[in-house]
Formats: C-alpha cells, sequence, structure tokens
C-alpha cells in the first residue's frame, strides 16, 4: 500500500533511526506513561517503578488501562515482546490483567479520570491526553481532575519510556510524489512542528521547538526508549494482540 | 415456469443483492493466517455467546417498548396521547453510537451530572454514587432506546388496520381488556412485530459503533479485530459467515411462523373506525409516564446532551461546514431513495405475479446482506469488483471498472442498494400482503395489464408504504457509518463520518455538533411526513 521513499539528509538528520522506515517517517512523538493519585500511592511505590513493575502483586486492583483492541497497548506490548521476550511477556500480561480494576473501557483519558474519581490508583495513557484536559479544551470539570492525578516517567533507570510516533508515509500508487516529499519535509520545518506541537500536545521531531508547556515532561528531561525500533510495533502487533487476548485483556 | 420480465428482472437484482453473501460463503473456505485456530478455540464462542446476548437483551426490551407505546397510544386517550403518537418515532433519529456517546458523556466520572450535582449541592465526591451505564448493559440500552421505532411503527400502524369487528367479536364473547389484548391485538399483530424485531435483530448484530465503545467482544467486534488488526481478512469473513447463519436462522423463524396464517384486511366490509377508550385517573398517569420516559430517555435526553456540548463548546459549531455536509447527505439519500424503490417494486411486483417459490426463497435469501456488517460489505464489494475488473478486463478492453465503482459516489450508492435492500424490500412486501391477490384478480378481468394493474391499482395503494419506507432509507443513509466511511469520494463527508472521525480521535465535544445535526435533521424529516405515516 505503501511505497519507498528517498528521505532527504535534512530529514534523517532530525528524525532518529527508530522512528522512521523506508516507508514512512515520524513527524512527532508521544509517551505512554503512569498517571497516579498522589494520595493513595506512596513515594516507596513509585520507586523504580517499571511497565514491567506493574505485574507486582502489591497492584493487584490498582491498575485502569484501555482495550487491548487498542493500538497503544498492541505497540506497548509489542516492545515488551522486543525488550523481555515473548515469554516473560506472556506471563507478564497475565499478572498484568490480574491487576485491573476494571474490566477495561473508555479511551485514554476515562483512565485518567477514573483515577482521579478514585476508582484505581494508577492509569496507563499517552501524553497528549493529560495536556489536552489540563488545557480546559475537555471542560472545567475535567480540567480540575486532571489536577487531581500526577504523571510519572516509568523505566527510567533502564530501557527509557515507551515512545510512539505520529508518521507521514506515501501511498503506493500517489501521482504527486515530489510533492509529497516536500509536505513532509515542511511538516518537520521549526513552522510545521510549533503548530503540531501546541495542537496535538505530542512532543516534537525537530530539537528546535519546545513542547508545549501543558504536556507533561515538557522540558524534555526524562529517558526516551530510543533503542526499541517502531518499526516492530507493526512486526509484532498481531504476537501482541494474541498475548493480550489470551490472558484475558477484554 | 415461465421466463418473462417480470421473472428476469427480479431474479437479477436478488442476484446483485446476493453478490456479497456469495463473496463472504466463498471466502468461508480459503486459509486464514493462523489465527483461526487460536481465535477458534477461545474467542469464537465468547463472540457468539455475546452477540447473543446482545441481541436477546435488545429484543425483550424493543418488544417490550415498543409494543407497550403502540398499544397504548393506538386504543387508549390520554394526556399527550396524539403526541406521544409522533413524538415517539422520533427516536429513529438517533443512532446507537451517538446514544452511546450520549450516555457516557452524561453518566461518566465528571461527566454532566456530576457537573449537575455540583452545581446543585456543592463539591462532592458524587463519582462513586453515579450509576455506571457502560459495558454490557450500556449496549443493550443504547442499541433498544435507538432500534424500539421500528417495533414501534410497524405494530401501531398494524393495530391501526386491525379491523374493530375483531375487538368487538372479543367484547361479544365476554373477554376482558387484558384477555382481548393477548388473545386479539398482539396475535393478529404478531407480522409486524415480528418483522420490526427482525429489523431490530439484523441491526444488533451488525452494530459496530455502540458496542466497540462499550468495549463488548462481539461477532463484529471480532470481525473488525482480525481484519484490522490481524490483517486476516479470511477470518473476518468467517465470522460474518457465522453471522449470516444467525440471521438466516431469524428469517427462517419469521417465515415458518407465518406460514399458516392469511393477515390481509378483509376485503369486504371496510375498515370500522376504531373507538379510542378515554382514560382518566391513575390509569391515564400512567400512560402518560410510561410514553414520557420513553420519549425522554429515547430523544430528548441525546438531543439535549450534544446541544449542551454544543454551547459550552461553541468554537465547534463555528469550525464545521454545514452547509456542504447537508449537500452531500441529500445527494446520497436522493439516489439511494429513488433505486431502492424502484427496484423493489420490481422484485416484489415480479415474485408477485409469477408466484415462483424460487424467486421467493431467492428473495428471502438475497435480503440477509442487511445484516452484513456494513464494514465487511463494503469490503466484500471491493473484492468482487477487483475479481470482476481483472477477469473482465482481459475480456474486454474496459480498464476502469474499479475507478468507477471505488470511491465513487455511484459505488457507494450501490453498497447502500445492497445494504438497505431489505428495508425496502419488506416494506414493499408487507404493503402486498395487505392487497388481497383478488384485487390483482379483478383488476386483470376488468382488462386491465400487468403494467396498468401495477400503476393504477398497486401503487396508489401502497403509498404509505412508500413513504414509510422512503423516510427508513433517509433515516438509514444519515446515520450510516461503515460503508461511508469505506467507500466514501476523498474529502466527501457526512454528518456521520464526520461525528465519526471527531470521536475517534476522543473529541466527543467535537462530535457533538455534527451528531446534533444528523439527529435534527433526520427529526425534522419523520416531522414532515409523520402526519402521512400515522395517518388515522
Amino acid at each position: 500500500m505503501l511505497q519507498k521513499a528517498q528521505w532527504s539528509k535534512e530529514i534523517l538528520d532530525k528524525v532518529p533511526s527508530n522512528l522512521r522506515s523506508d516507508y514512512w517517517i515520524g513527524i512527532a512523538k508521544r509517551a505512554r506513561i503512569f498517571y497516579y493519585s498522589p494520595e493513595r500511592v506512596s513515594k516507596s511505590d513509585l520507586e523504580n517503578l517499571t511497565y514491567e513493575s506493574l505485574a507486582d502483586k502489591k497492584w493487584k486492583g490498582r491498575i485502569v488501562i484501555r482495550k487491548s483492541d487498542n493500538i497503544y497497548n498492541q505497540s506497548l506490548v509489542a516492545s515488551l515482546i522486543e525488550n523481555n521476550g515473548k515469554d516473560k511477556t506472556i506471563k507478564w500480561a497475565k499478572s498484568f490483567v490480574n491487576n485491573m480494576a476494571r474490566s477495561p473501557k473508555g479511551n485514554d483519558r476515562a483512565q485518567i479520570l477514573a483515577v482521579a474519581a478514585g476508582e484505581a490508583d494508577i492509569a496507563v495513557a499517552n501524553t497528549y491526553y493529560y495536556a489536552l484536559m489540563l488545557s480546559g479544551q475537555k471542560g472545567e470539570e475535567q480540567k480540575l481532575a486532571a489536577k487531581k492525578v500526577l504523571p510519572y516517567f516509568p523505566n527510567q533507570n533502564d530501557r527509557g519510556v515507551h515512545m510512539n510516533i505520529s508518521g507521514a508515509s506515501l501511498l503506493k500508487f500517489s501521482p504527486n510524489k515530489n510533492n509529497a516529499i516536500k509536505l513532509i519535509d515542511f511538516l518537520l520545518t521549526k513552522e510545521a512542528q510549533e503548530h503540531i506541537v501546541n495542537n496535538t500536545f505530542e512532543y516534537p521531531m525537530a530539537d528546535d521547538v519546545l513542547p508545549n508547556k501543558l504536556v507533561p515532561g515538557n522540558d524534555l528531561n526524562f529517558k526516551q526508549d530510543n533503542n526499541t525500533d517502531v518499526k516492530i510495533y507493526w512486526d509484532k502487533q498481531k504476537e501482541a494482540l494474541k498475548i493480550m487476548l489470551s490472558s484475558g485483556w477484554k | 415456469m415461465r421466463l418473462n420480465f417480470w421473472f428476469i428482472s427480479s431474479f437479477f437484482i436478488s442476484l446483485v443483492v446476493a453478490i456479497p453473501i456469495f463473496t463472504v460463503f466463498t471466502s468461508f473456505f480459503e486459509n486464514t493466517i493462523n489465527s483461526y485456530e487460536i481465535f477458534k478455540d477461545s474467542f469464537l464462542y465468547e463472540y457468539i455467546f455475546n452477540s447473543l446476548v446482545l441481541l436477546i437483551g435488545v429484543l425483550i426490551l424493543t418488544l417490550i417498548i415498543g409494543t407497550s407505546c403502540a398499544y397504548l397510544v393506538s386504543f387508549y386517550n390520554f394526556f399527550g396521547s396524539n403526541f406521544f403518537k409522533w413524538a415517539l418515532i422520533l427516536s429513529f433519529a438517533v443512532p446507537a453510537y451517538i446514544y452511546a456517546y450520549s450516555l457516557t458523556a452524561f453518566f461518566e466520572n465528571y461527566g454532566t451530572l456530576y457537573s449537575i450535582l455540583k452545581n446543585l449541592f456543592g463539591e462532592g465526591n458524587y463519582n462513586q454514587y453515579i450509576p455506571k451505564f457502560d459495558g454490557m448493559f450500556g449496549a443493550i440500552i443504547s442499541i433498544s432506546f435507538s432500534l424500539f421505532g421500528y417495533v414501534y411503527v410497524l405494530t401501531r400502524a398494524s393495530f391501526h388496520y386491525q379491523s374493530e369487528n375483531l375487538i368487538e367479536i372479543g367484547k361479544n364473547l365476554g373477554f376482558s381488556k387484558k384477555k382481548s389484548l393477548f388473545s386479539i391485538i398482539l396475535p393478529s399483530a404478531r407480522p409486524a412485530i415480528v418483522a420490526g424485531l427482525s429489523l431490530v435483530a439484523m441491526e444488533t448484530l451488525s452494530d459496530f459503533g455502540a458496542v466497540s465503545f462499550f468495549g463488548i467482544s462481539t461477532l463484529t467486534t471480532g470481525i473488525y479485530n482480525s481484519w484490522v488488526s490481524l490483517d486476516d481478512l479470511a477470518f473476518a469473513n468467517q465470522l460474518s459467515f457465522f453471522l449470516l447463519i444467525f440471521i438466516l436462522a431469524l428469517f427462517l423463524i419469521e417465515n415458518l411462523s407465518r406460514k399458516k396464517a392469511q393477515y390481509h384486511s378483509p376485503s369486504r366490509g371496510g375498515l370500522k373506525k376504531k373507538k379510542k377508550t378515554n382514560l382518566y385517573g391513575i390509569k391515564a398517569f400512567l400512560a402518560f409516564l410510561i410514553c414520557s420516559i420513553v420519549f425522554i430517555a429515547s430523544f430528548i435526553f441525546p438531543v439535549v446532551q450534544m446541544l449542551y456540548w454544543t454551547i459550552i463548546f461553541p468554537e465547534n459549531f463555528i469550525n464545521l461546514n454545514i452547509k456542504q455536509l447537508i449537500i452531500n447527505s441529500f445527494y446520497l439519500i436522493f439516489f439511494t431513495s429513488l433505486i431502492l424503490l424502484v427496484f423493489s417494486f420490481l422484485s416484489n411486483y415480479g415474485n408477485r405475479i409469477t408466484r415462483s417459490k424460487i424467486l421467493n426463497s431467492f428473495a428471502t435469501f438475497s435480503i440477509t446482506g442487511y445484516a452484513i456488517p456494513g464494514i465487511i460489505l463494503a469490503v466484500a464489494c471491493i473484492t468482487f469488483i477487483s475479481w470482476l475488473d481483472n477477469s473482465i478486463s482481459q475480456f474486454f478492453e474496459f480498464k476502469s471498472l474499479k475507478k468507477i465503482f471505488i470511491g465513487s459516489i455511484f459505488g457507494l450508492v450501490i453498497v447502500y442498494f445492497i445494504r438497505f435492500y431489505s428495508l425496502a424490500f419488506n416494506g414493499i412486501k408487507s404493503g402486498y400482503q395487505r392487497i388481497n391477490r383478488s384485487v390483482d384478480e379483478n383488476s386483470y378481468l376488468l382488462g386491465y395489464s400487468k403494467f396498468k394493474t401495477f400503476f393504477e391499482i398497486h401503487i396508489p395503494y401502497l403509498k404509505n408504504s412508500i413513504f414509510l419506507i422512503g423516510i427508513l432509507i433517509t433515516i438509514e443513509v444519515i446515520k450510516e457509518l461503515p460503508i461511508t466511511l469505506i467507500l466514501r469520494p476523498f474529502n466527501f463527508e457526512t454528518f456521520a463520518t464526520t461525528a465519526y472521525v471527531f470521536a475517534s480521535q476522543d473529541l466527543l465535544e467535537a462530535a457533538a455538533v455534527p451528531s446534533l445535526f444528523l439527529i435534527l435533521i433526520a427529526s425534522t424529516f419523520i416531522l414532515i411526513t409523520s402526519k402521512y405515516i400515522l395517518k388515522d
């Protein structure tokens, strides 16, 4: 469906190699992080917290996350398969599902709201949703609710937090290939990146642009997983879904 | 069996409609990418079980809501009874997925109800006391309130055409009100109730928007998962195959249950106008209460929730190109209604005058295409056109078959045609069942040709059916989501696709504006013609 593209040198310099392929290229980034209730989660609980350690028994009945058919979750589990191996991920998924506070439902924001409302202690959701809630675009109640939880960046002492991209690519039979590449070039300029960052609340791909102030980690002072290749999110997606479904992740 | 124009044309229509079903059936035997074994063992039963629970829940709820409202407004006078008679059909205007959005928005943590409570009583931890309408329960509620209208309209129409004579016979035999309801009124309305319920059943089984929103693993979400996430179209088609089996079973039940009964209104003696009973006191209040709860829950609630969002987030209203969306929607509605009406008349009339059992069972088979989830129907048509393109273009110098059908209005309307064929076909069919065959015979005896009988006898007789079908098609097309999403030309949006695109970006507030317009346009259309549908 897609065609190979020759990315310009500028693009190759801007976009880390794990966030692009010959077929597509990342134009903005997001992290999948934790949101916790400062009232119910202690500092010691948070120490060295990782995706892996959410399978610990102490989190039983305290975690909320959306369904397994969600692509963010499939990518996250694909990354776990890549980094920890299939067998460990199967074990992890079973314990993780046991720790869920409720049968998965709702979108990422609903998970954050569930922690705010006291249904759970920790939620897994993407970074830009939290900023969206803080911005007031979702109404006053959600803004207040967002302030009841705090963001947490997991896996800071090992490979870094799970990153994903918004990307662009060329369709196989695209009639205006040159213009398409020019558009992608433009999307990575400072001007376009600033627009993207302030409207989607994602992290910029270009170094000369800062994230929006409402986004957690807007100083970019956190460790990103820059080694896991985003390509494997697709390669291992089916495997990830099967592991999730067979461990009872609805 | 004589081969004539009617036979050939109705055979041909049934064939076109049956194409996607054949595509699904043939794909059933294709190899799948390993996933089948894994899914078959652990999930197939869960999908089927959940689909059945959903189906049974919705059927029970729509049967109760639809027939009780129809009964109350048809046989009794009470405060508001004339208002409810037409107001209840407004529920048609709210698609199940929009109902689901409203239900969630109102009852979710920090949702609308929370805001109301907070504004009334000040700060408090209301979230834990607010009931959560989600999961299977939420889906059953959403789908039932958006679909009970089918049962209501068809049952009410049937009550209206019921002869007062029958009820008077019951009275003469000393039947109580309750006894005449269960022994006369409901049994003689059975074809209408069953027709309404089978429409509800088909819609329920192919619903994707509401069940996926509430996170229930049904056959449709299974199809979606295996297609989109596992890239296994063959397995998706195999799951559709199971859906089709369900539907076919429903149709067999419907046909068998009707087989022995004749439900024509008597042609002699005419219709005696029914006298409605006046209700007073507590009984009148109860009737009013039931109808107003159904009306408020099914229509006022989602409209107010969407309106509330539109008012507190006005920028979404300002940024939407509403005029273009209106033009696009009506363009589609016009062409779809036109071809559906023309062709379902052809097919029905063909069936009626040839009286061919083969043709009749073939038509019954072909209308099950309605049950194929729109998403699969669109893909089946793409598969078929590609196949046709590859095989035909080898023999003819005709290279652009795909361009004509895929990503064009023409292709979209054809798939709508297949999807909504049963709606038009069944509507005309049940209309025809009310015209005694002796009417046709009299017409022939008087020297009318078959064409003249059709245009001068049947069409005037079936005017009500035509208008009702036109409305149902309009509502369906304006609410239709998956087919439009897949087959629409680039930059061609309807209210439904706009709402969906916003909702999928987690911008439910922005989805409120197109949803609200969708509901208002559909409601207006219902109101304009309500006097005609509900003509007494």
